[in-house]
């Protein structure tokens, strides 16, 4: 059955929203703190630090980026495996980000008022209304460069949502029969191809993070169970690294085959031909 | 003995029919295949199929109309899409036409015959094929 992905510019909305639609439509609430907990506990990593990974840039991680990159994949891999399931509403967890091109999960961007907005922000921080602006404006920058740097993506672009709603005019309560509404439609039923497409993400996130350690820089696509990994390299490593990747990769469950192509990495090759 | 599932396939390339016809008689369908739209048509015209299983981009007629003919003339015959072509937009548009499902090419004879049995058990006329297994 379908499924739905709700971001908002509000985090606090959009989690409301999300579960009044579960709630109004019968499906499941996916809620980011289970699908933490599980990545955390599954990985051996601190929660906290591990939910840091959804709103700090790499820079203020206090980790590496190759660590933020990696902990941003354990929690795809996760996320993906919970939309496997059926009728799931999601927020919270940027999949609206990385989950594309799935007819049957509907996604959808809830704007809210810069008013209300504030208002959260002043409250929860127990600050001055010009001192909450100030702050915002900073979120909201902080906001645009994470989407860039973990999916090179803006997420406040409106061609990326399948419906956008502002809370500006409707309610919330508006909103979330707009949505129940139009996730009944036709176009958003399961099929064959949108299934496929769906498992195909969900092996590709699950190479993705088995790899990710040992692979930083490699590109996993996925398709009918193959599974086609790139990555840089010199010419004489590429029979080492094949085998490495395919031993890494052959084991997981629903991959059938892996191809390993390559990208000459001509950064150290120019090195060591200087040496 | 039951009557057997009037299957009709339709796509331009001679490859496929071929390929499917022996695939789809194999679980007890009747199936005629056709590479011309304007043949398929004027058969559609003529006979009620339970389902239709048709390419997407084909010259002259698409599949598209093809999808929109068959539901205007026969509402209850289940249309199944398959395309070499796949993106999302094509088939929300496919569903929303009310196509019975929608699957891209290449698939293995075994895709097809799960739908197929879909279909079947939706015409209330249930085939021997496992498909609980997706």
């Amino acid at each position: 059955m379908s499924s739905i992905i709700i971001a908002s510019d509000s985090p606090e909305t959009g989690r409301r929203i999300a579960d009044e639609t579960a709630k109004f439509l019968g499906y499941t609430y996916m809620d980011p703190e289970d699908v933490l907990s599980a990545v955390a506990t599954k990985r051996n990593l601190d929660k906290d630090k591990l939910k840091k990974v959804l709103d700090t840039l790499p820079s203020s991680f206090g980790r590496t980026s190759r660590v933020w990159r990696q902990w941003l994949a354990f929690i795809q891999e996760a996320t993906l495996g919970r939309l496997m399931e059926d009728q799931m509403v999601c927020h919270g967890l940027a999949a609206h980000l990385y989950v594309m091109g799935v007819s049957h999960i509907l996604k959808v961007r809830i704007i809210t008022s810069e008013m209300e907005r504030l208002q959260i922000l002043a409250s929860q921080r127990d600050i001055s209304a010009d001192k909450a602006k100030k702050i915002m404006k900073r979120m909201e920058k902080q906001r645009h460069q994470w989407c860039l740097q973990a999916f090179q993506m803006d997420e406040t672009d409106p061609s990326r949502y399948d419906l956008v709603i502002s809370l500006n005019q409707i309610t919330a309560k508006e909103a979330v029969k707009t949505i129940a509404g139009v996730i009944k439609y036709k176009k958003f039923k399961p099929m064959t191809y949108s299934i496929k497409c769906l498992e195909d993400l969900e092996l590709e996130s699950r190479v993705r993070a088995s790899i990710i350690k040992d692979h930083p820089e490699a590109s996993v696509t996925a398709r009918d169970k193959t599974i086609t990994v790139k990555v840089k390299t010199l010419k004489r490593e590429r029979k080492k690294k094949t085998a490495a990747i395919k031993e890494l990769v052959g084991g997981i469950d629903g991959v059938d085959y892996v191809e390993v192509h390559f990208i000459n990495d001509i950064v150290r090759q120019a090195a060591e031909s200087f040496r | 003995m039951p009557e057997k599932l009037k299957v009709l396939v339709l796509d331009d390339e001679p490859i496929v029919g071929k390929r499917l016809k022996p695939a789809l008689s194999k679980i007890g369908c009747e199936v005629e295949v056709f590479e011309e739209p304007k043949s398929a048509l004027t058969r559609i015209e003529e006979k009620e199929f339970d389902i239709v299983v048709t390419d997407i981009r084909m010259d002259e007629i698409d599949g598209m109309e093809v999808l929109d003919y068959v539901a205007k003339r026969w509402p209850r015959t289940k249309v199944v899409m398959i395309t070499g072509y796949a993106m999302m937009a094509l088939a929300r548009e496919a569903m929303e036409k009310g196509a019975f499902d929608f699957i891209a090419k290449p698939f293995k004879p075994d895709d097809l015959r799960r739908v197929i049995a879909k279909a079947a058990k939706a015409l209330g006329r249930p085939i021997d094929f496992d498909t609980d297994s997706k």
